[in-house]
């Protein structure tokens, strides 16, 4: 993150005049009109967000194998527009107090995590994780701890810490994951204080702790900070999933929670096996999901 | 599971919550015995209602505008950028609507979170008289189209004197 502010910053594709632009329309466009809008501004950024389209391209080829490029163009595209839907959702919620319907899919692993003392929820760049997190802190009435990469902009980080600030309505405290060493030891603590820890466990965060795992087949680095913080406080790490179903109806996805306990010596053997459950998991879902990841940073060599 | 709150989630494969925003799909469902509430869960109506409203503008904008072209190709070249020119008036239209908004917002005339329910009359106005110019071209399709959103905006203001007098939604 830079404080460095350039005027023509305002207007990069993660510049803060976007996400302005979102709470405008947001409070100003009908709900039945949001469908036209969006799909059209969807098409805008196709073009101007080219970067993100690209690795949107890559991603497919390699959880789709085989499939033809120009389909995945357009695999790339419905992509985005899923993620404009889920970005707009989350303001909405934020603005308006608006409802969303949810179904549950692993409903007994959601009632543990709701229930559990202290615990980590893993989760990936996928469907609307901000939404997710502020409804689930609402509800449950949890507080939810939630670590980001740090945005590129500055004034784009402070918008979407106050948005999910305001939304979690006091809930959810946003902890950017950067190289500092305060980091873990604040969400030790706040594990062992009985929070839930959000971590997006699909791609690494430059200078924060990773390792390699294999993901559809492919050596990626992921982060491996959740399950040294697991075995640590002897938290369990539960998997999360929010999806997007259909106009204003999310599936959240709970599975089965992943347990780090120091029952052998070998702490590495720990950590490798509990990285190969996740990324057994986060492969299932993607698979299934491949339109709502989100991870518009390259993983994949 | 029960959550705090109005709404909750449902287990997959159980009945999905019904929730409309118009009245007249409330009307329909409260009849048809259905456990329904004014909420927008429903793909159907924000879909239908923004492919009529963006549907009859461009229609609307096209038979205005085709007969002064001579050219086809120019026409349909017309016909394939006018969608993206439509999208560009609707966010000036936001945009205009929402300085006088922001003028009554001044004066106390309006109060809500949201200026969602202002643009929201003005829309449903300007579609209005764009459906009685329709209702008299000569293309029966078009002409249709035109009576088909008065049908449906006669039936939905039944539908809330109905659910306001007799079913105390």
């Amino acid at each position: 993150m830079t404080d460095s502010f350039r005027w023509f910053d305002r207007f990069a594709v993660r510049g803060v005049l976007w996400r302005h632009y979102l709470d405008f329309g947001l409070t100003n466009v009908p709900f039945y009109l949001r469908p036209m809008t969006i799909f059209f501004w969807t098409i805008f950024f196709f073009f101007f967000a080219a970067a993100a389209r690209r690795t949107i391209v890559r991603n497919l080829s390699v959880v789709l194998p085989g499939s033809s490029s120009l389909l995945n163009q357009a695999r790339a595209w419905l992509t985005m527009y899923n993620f404009a839907w889920t970005i707009s959702d989350a303001a909405d919620y934020k603005l308006a107090k608006t409802e969303f319907a949810y179904e549950v899919e692993g409903e007994k692993f959601l009632e543990q995590l709701a229930a559990a003392r202290g615990a980590i929820l893993l989760t990936a760049h996928m469907g609307s994780y901000d939404l997710g997190a502020a409804v689930f802190a609402q509800r449950f009435a949890r507080e939810i701890r939630m670590v980001r990469a740090p945005e590129a902009d500055v004034r784009t980080a402070q918008h979407l810490d106050q948005s999910l600030e305001r939304a979690g309505a006091g809930a959810v405290k946003v902890a950017y994951n950067t190289a500092s060493m305060a980091l873990p030891l604040e969400l030790l603590n706040a594990i062992r204080g009985g929070e839930i820890v959000s971590i997006q466990g699909d791609r690494p965060v430059p200078n924060a702790s990773q390792r390699t795992a294999r993901l559809f087949s492919e050596v990626v680095s992921l982060p491996d900070g959740p399950f040294m913080l697991a075995i640590v406080s002897g938290a369990p790490i539960f998997p999360l999933f929010i999806v997007r179903k259909s106009f204003h109806r999310y599936r959240i996805i709970a599975r089965e929670p992943i347990w780090c306990q120091r029952v052998e010596r070998d702490r590495e053997a720990i950590i490798e096996r509990a990285m190969q459950t996740w990324c057994q998991t986060l492969e299932e879902v993607i698979a299934a999901h491949w339109s709502q990841w989100f991870s518009l940073v390259p993983i994949f060599p | 599971m029960v959550f705090a709150g109005s709404y909750f989630p449902v287990s997959r494969g159980q009945e999905p919550e019904l929730g409309y925003a118009f009245a007249l799909p409330r009307l329909v469902a409260r009849l048809a015995g259905r456990k329904v509430r004014r909420a927008e869960f429903s793909r159907l109506e924000a879909y239908g209602v923004c492919l009529l409203v963006f549907g009859m503008s461009n229609l609307f904008v096209a038979r205005a505008l085709l007969p002064l072209l001579g050219s086809l190709v120019l026409q349909w070249l017309v016909v394939f950028l006018l969608p993206f020119a439509m999208w560009a008036a609707f966010l000036l239209l936001y945009y205009l609507v929402s300085l006088v908004i922001a003028v009554f917002r001044r004066l106390g005339f309006y109060r809500a979170t949201t200026n969602n329910s202002f643009q929201h009359i003005v829309i449903m106005t300007l579609t209005t008289l764009l459906a009685l110019a329709l209702v008299r071209d000569e293309c029966d399709g078009v002409k249709s189209l035109g009576f088909l959103w008065l049908g449906l905006l006669a039936l939905n203001l039944l539908a809330i004197a109905i659910l306001g007098m007799f079913l105390k939604e």
